[in-house]
């Protein structure tokens, strides 16, 4: 008989729905016409997984645990089975619910169940370190590694803690410290990543068992894994850290490979190699050094054992000529890389500076001219010995149209001056040699002269033109060149908040100058304003000054400028006015916001404490003119009413100048805490007396061997008991306030909870500051500063105070102070 | 029976306002917040409610413009609120008047009674007489000791504003618009040069005034 598939929700806590998606499988499977059962399904209580369950036939016990026997009498096809940990079973107390599930895999029947991350027998010692609790309960990873499918039900740590805080998981009075501690945000996180792991893992399992077993190198996307080339070149950290940014963003892995050409030869940058590995190393990163014949196919070679998906690469270091003899490593790679991404990364970030080419008078540099003069030097005697050696019947038409062709290809080259120079020595040189009369400068012939002129007029022609293409040429990149100057600078100036020193750093670089400022005028001396390169010029009589505005002055030091630079710089000065005005406008705006948001804070606060101050206040005067009114008999109870009215209104303003005070030490750091043994009780007791709290309304319940704390007694009544009060303000009349304690790993943790509209997690950060109830909204303690003050007591008592939700609505203060050592 | 509704977030305050109100024989309901207030205004229709501004849930200025939606009940503000802009934008909302908390009892019941006067569409007063001043607003007489004072068009008409609201808080808007028009709200300057003018012809002591008195961010008042 074939063994029945098992399939397992596993979830990372308590909640997350793992029961439900195993009754959705459940009600999917018996749509579809399969024979389900429920074997045991526990509710929790919980409404919603009760309605699920509507509807699905129960076997055996309809109480508590799984009846193995009976559903093996029944045969369904499929049998729902809640809580592989759950006990109670046929095996008995430790056998557990798994191997009940085993015997009914076993007996053909497919098993749909659920299970909790924590129960896995291998996850136990991580579970204990992330939970602080010993599970008993576990399940062999043997039976696991038998089950045919694992199925995540996932859950964000903030939503699960929001079904918690709704009731929906537990009801309110089953919470305790311990569920509460599992259901902090890091220890949920560190489950919900265990789970994903332990998932992860199995998954991988199979798979590397597949890709092995057949020999698949083709590239396969599981999860992406990096490989980036370390070299020693210089800028290539640069490119270790995109690979490092690339492989976290894809959540992949970061692997680093140096390639040793041949024997592995000592690296001449040992230390940037060095450098590089410990970067590699922080990034999260491994790494590999591999000797290979050739750095690209070794690259190759590695990338598609390490089967990555991304091979990232830094530009080319290899010279143009190095290119050419042993080919370029990118073009190796791209050819040979079939199996994953590659990408190239600039070693250097630094933008190419633009600088200003020069119109030359002289369109044809010096260098070109000699080359020209040269040619010309050795071209036309070996034309005129060639067509010597060759004479006889020829006519002088040939070895002038050889001359001419040198004169031609020497004019290209040097330009007008070199062109003319060698047209006239080769007219000399035709005329002497091969026009008759021969070795004369004399010419016999029309024909001939025509000849000469002809030859004379087109070499000079052609080296003419020559020098205006050149001149043309000249005019043009400069005009590309100012075009890119301003266009730069445009961008400059509208993208960054403040332009004006990448503005001199191109006017700098455009000009090639050494140093550039703008100095504003400060009465009689100058202030630099912004500047670029050094020596930075202090006064506008160091360098050539331009005026920017009638207080600005840019101030240029370096080689003098052209006609034609100064009218560019005219062009750019008119922007760096601008960016200057601009960045004297942001400052304005700047200091302007911050008056206003300072004194909008001032009124806010001033508001607080005016509230504050004056309700009291106000109840006060106004009983007191009651009771001051001659035309009025106000009955007896009445009168005691505005009179005890007087007497609580006087206790509340004490208690809020009292905490205005505190708030003063505190601010001005004067607060000196001795630290004495506490007993919790007692220091609770003071401060429910402080705020006279009535006792129906708060319920403390402490545990018998809770220890002593190291604590300030009068700080920590005064603590607790704006916290009492802050709680009984905001709870409903019918809702006690809640006070429990318990130890945990050497503190004393205090927690008041109380079941008012509670605070949402995205203000929990600012209610502590003072008067952070801003304006006049408020109950009837001070709350403007109650939270503030006991947060700076408890601290200076070196404890700490956090809030939560309260399960089921309402805000938990939790307040941990040192414990008493015994 | 008059029924004052009063609206606090504050017990105490409640509680006295409510003894005081309910010794001089007034009907009176609590509201702690301005949703319950809103919601007692359509029950049990006040005569007049005297609101907090710094409530939870809704503003109380939000109350005054929904309140305004509804009813023209006189609405006297009680705030802890002092600051000018405050008050101009309560009674721009529609509030009657205005007292700052702590406030002594008297004083509140005062600006209680006018508030309701004026809502009982008590005669307007038409003449006004002491020993020294008098003024007949039907004859557009005016006189100090007996000596006839001669009063401009626009000082006549902001002497027949205030005096027909005698002892109720008239807002520097509503002066403006019955006295320039309905184009007028800000130009409260006019106001204190008029009113300076006024003082200076019917005032024993201008700087110490007794019948035409200012209401600092708020408005004038002619108390008789």
């Amino acid at each position: 008989m074939d063994r029945g598939v098992v399939r397992v929700y596993l979830g990372a806590a308590p909640g997350v729905g793992t029961t439900s998606a195993m009754l959705a499988e459940g009600r999917r499977r018996a749509e579809r016409g399969s024979d389900v059962v429920v074997g045991v399904v526990e509710t929790h209580g919980r409404g919603r997984t009760a309605a699920l369950l509507d509807g699905f036939e129960h076997v055996g016990r309809e109480t508590r645990g799984l009846d193995v026997d009976a559903v093996l009498a029944r045969r369904p096809r499929v049998v729902l089975v809640d809580d592989l940990a759950g006990v109670g079973g046929t095996l008995g107390e430790d056998g557990g619910r798994w191997a009940d599930v085993d015997r009914l895999a076993a007996a053909g029947i497919d098993v749909i169940t659920t299970l909790w991350v924590g129960h896995i027998e291998s996850q136990h010692d991580v579970i204990e370190r992330v939970t602080g609790r010993t599970q008993v309960v576990s399940i062999p990873d043997a039976f696991l590694a038998r089950v045919d499918q694992v199925e995540l039900v996932d859950m964000t740590p903030e939503a699960l803690r929001r079904r918690l805080a709704h009731g929906n998981i537990y009801a309110p009075d089953e919470i305790d410290s311990t569920v509460l501690d599992l259901f902090r945000p890091a220890t949920l996180t560190a489950l919900r990543q265990l789970s994903l792991l332990w998932v992860a893992a199995r998954i991988d399992e199979p798979l590397l068992a597949y890709l092995d077993a057949d020999d698949i190198v083709d590239r396969w996307e599981i999860r992406e894994r990096v490989v980036v080339a370390v070299t020693s070149a210089p800028g290539n950290d640069n490119v270790v850290r995109r690979a490092g940014r690339l492989a976290r963003r894809n959540n992949g892995e970061l692997i680093g490979v140096h390639i040793t050409v041949g024997g592995g030869a000592a690296e001449a940058h040992d230390d940037r190699l060095a450098a590089q590995r410990d970067l590699l190393v922080r990034l999260g990163g491994s790494y590999h050094e591999v000797v290979g014949d050739d750095v690209a196919s070794a690259l190759v070679l590695f990338t598609r054992a390490e089967r990555a998906t991304q091979l990232v690469i830094g530009a080319s270091q290899r010279s143009r000529w190095t290119r050419v003899r042993r080919g370029s490593v990118v073009d190796t790679i791209t050819r040979e890389l079939r199996d994953a991404d590659l990408h190239i990364i600039a070693t250097s970030s630094t933008q190419p500076a633009v600088s200003m080419p020069r119109v030359r008078r002289q369109p044809v540099s010096p260098r070109r001219e000699m080359v020209a003069v040269l040619l010309a030097a050795i071209g036309l005697p070996v034309v005129v010995l060639v067509g010597l050696a060759l004479d006889s019947p020829l006519s002088p038409h040939e070895p002038l149209l050889a001359l001419l062709s040198v004169v031609v290809v020497s004019s290209a080259v040097g330009g007008a001056r070199v062109g003319l120079a060698s047209a006239l020595a080769g007219s000399l040189l035709a005329n002497w040699f091969f026009t008759p009369p021969r070795h004369t400068l004399r010419v016999a012939n029309a024909d001939d002269i025509i000849e000469l002129v002809v030859f004379v007029a087109v070499a000079g022609l052609i080296a003419t033109l020559v020098g205006a293409l050149g001149r043309r040429t000249a005019e043009a990149d400069r005009a590309r060149a100012e075009a890119e100057a301003l266009a730069r600078s445009t961008v400059t100036l509208i993208g960054a908040h403040d332009p004006l020193a990448g503005l001199l750093a191109q006017v700098r670089s455009t000009f090639g100058l050494e140093a550039v400022a703008v100095l504003a005028r400060e009465g009689d001396d100058w202030r630099i304003e912004a500047s670029s390169g050094s020596p930075v010029p202090a006064s506008p009589n160091v360098g050539q000054a331009v005026d920017l505005r009638a207080d600005a002055r840019l101030v240029l030091v370096g080689p003098p400028l052209s006609a034609q630079d100064l009218r560019l710089l005219r062009a750019l000065s008119a922007q760096l006015g601008a960016a200057l005005t601009n960045r004297e406008l942001h400052a304005q705006a700047a200091k302007a916001e911050l008056y206003a948001e300072a004194s909008n804070l001032r009124t806010a606060m001033l508001q607080s404490v005016s509230h504050d101050l004056r309700t009291p206040l106000a109840s006060i005067k106004a009983s007191v003119t009651s009771l001051l009114q001659p035309d009025v008999r106000f009955t007896d109870a009445d009168r005691r009413d505005l009179m005890d009215t007087i007497n609580e209104e006087t206790d509340r303003l004490d208690h809020v100048v009292g905490n205005l005070l505190d708030m003063s030490r505190l601010q001005a750091d004067a607060v000196d805490p001795v630290r004495v043994v506490v007993d919790i009780e007692d220091a609770l007791g003071a401060a429910l007396a402080a705020i006279a709290a009535p006792n129906d309304r708060v319920v403390v319940d402490l545990p018998a061997a809770l220890p002593a704390a190291c604590a300030d007694p009068v700080l920590l009544e005064r603590a607790l008991s704006n916290l009492l009060a802050n709680a009984l303000a905001w709870s409903p009349d019918a809702e006690p306030v809640r006070v429990d304690a318990r130890e945990s790993s050497g503190r004393v943790v205090i927690r008041i909870a109380d079941r008012g509209p509670g605070i949402p997690a995205s203000k929990r950060a600012t209610v502590f500051e003072p008067f952070q109830r801003l304006g006049d909204r408020s109950q009837q303690v001070g709350v403007g500063l109650g939270l503030a003050v006991a947060k700076g007591f408890v601290h200076a008592m070196l404890g700490d105070l956090e809030l939560d939700d309260t399960p089921g609505g309402g805000l938990s203060v939790f307040v941990s102070l040192p414990k008493a050592a015994p | 029976m008059t029924r004052v509704l009063v609206v606090d977030d504050e017990p105490q305050i409640r509680r006295i306002v409510a003894t005081n109100l309910r010794a001089r024989g007034m009907d009176v309901d609590l509201a702690a917040s301005g949703e319950e207030a809103l919601q007692l205004l359509d029950a049990r229709p006040p005569d007049l409610m005297l609101l907090d501004l710094g409530l939870p849930g809704i503003d109380g200025v939000r109350v005054i413009e929904v309140t305004r939606q509804r009813s023209d009940v006189p609405i006297v503000v009680l705030s802890v609120r002092d600051l000018e802009a405050d008050k101009v934008r309560a009674l721009d909302a529609g509030a009657d008047d205005y007292v700052t908390k702590p406030f002594g009892i008297d004083e509140l019941l005062a600006r209680v009674r006018a508030a309701l006067r004026r809502h009982a569409g008590a005669a307007e007063v038409r003449v006004y007489r002491t020993d020294r001043l008098h003024i007949d607003l039907d004859n557009m007489v005016v006189s100090v000791d007996s000596a006839p004072v001669h009063l401009t068009r626009l000082e006549w008409r902001i002497v027949e504003v205030l005096v027909t609201n005698a002892g109720r808080l008239v807002s520097q808007k509503d002066l403006l618009q019955q006295v320039w028009g309905p184009q007028y709200a800000t130009e409260t300057n006019y106001l204190r040069v008029y009113l300076t003018h006024l003082r200076r012809k019917l005032e024993v002591d201008p700087s110490r005034p007794r019948h035409f008195m200012t209401e600092t961010g708020m408005g004038y008042r002619f108390v008789p």
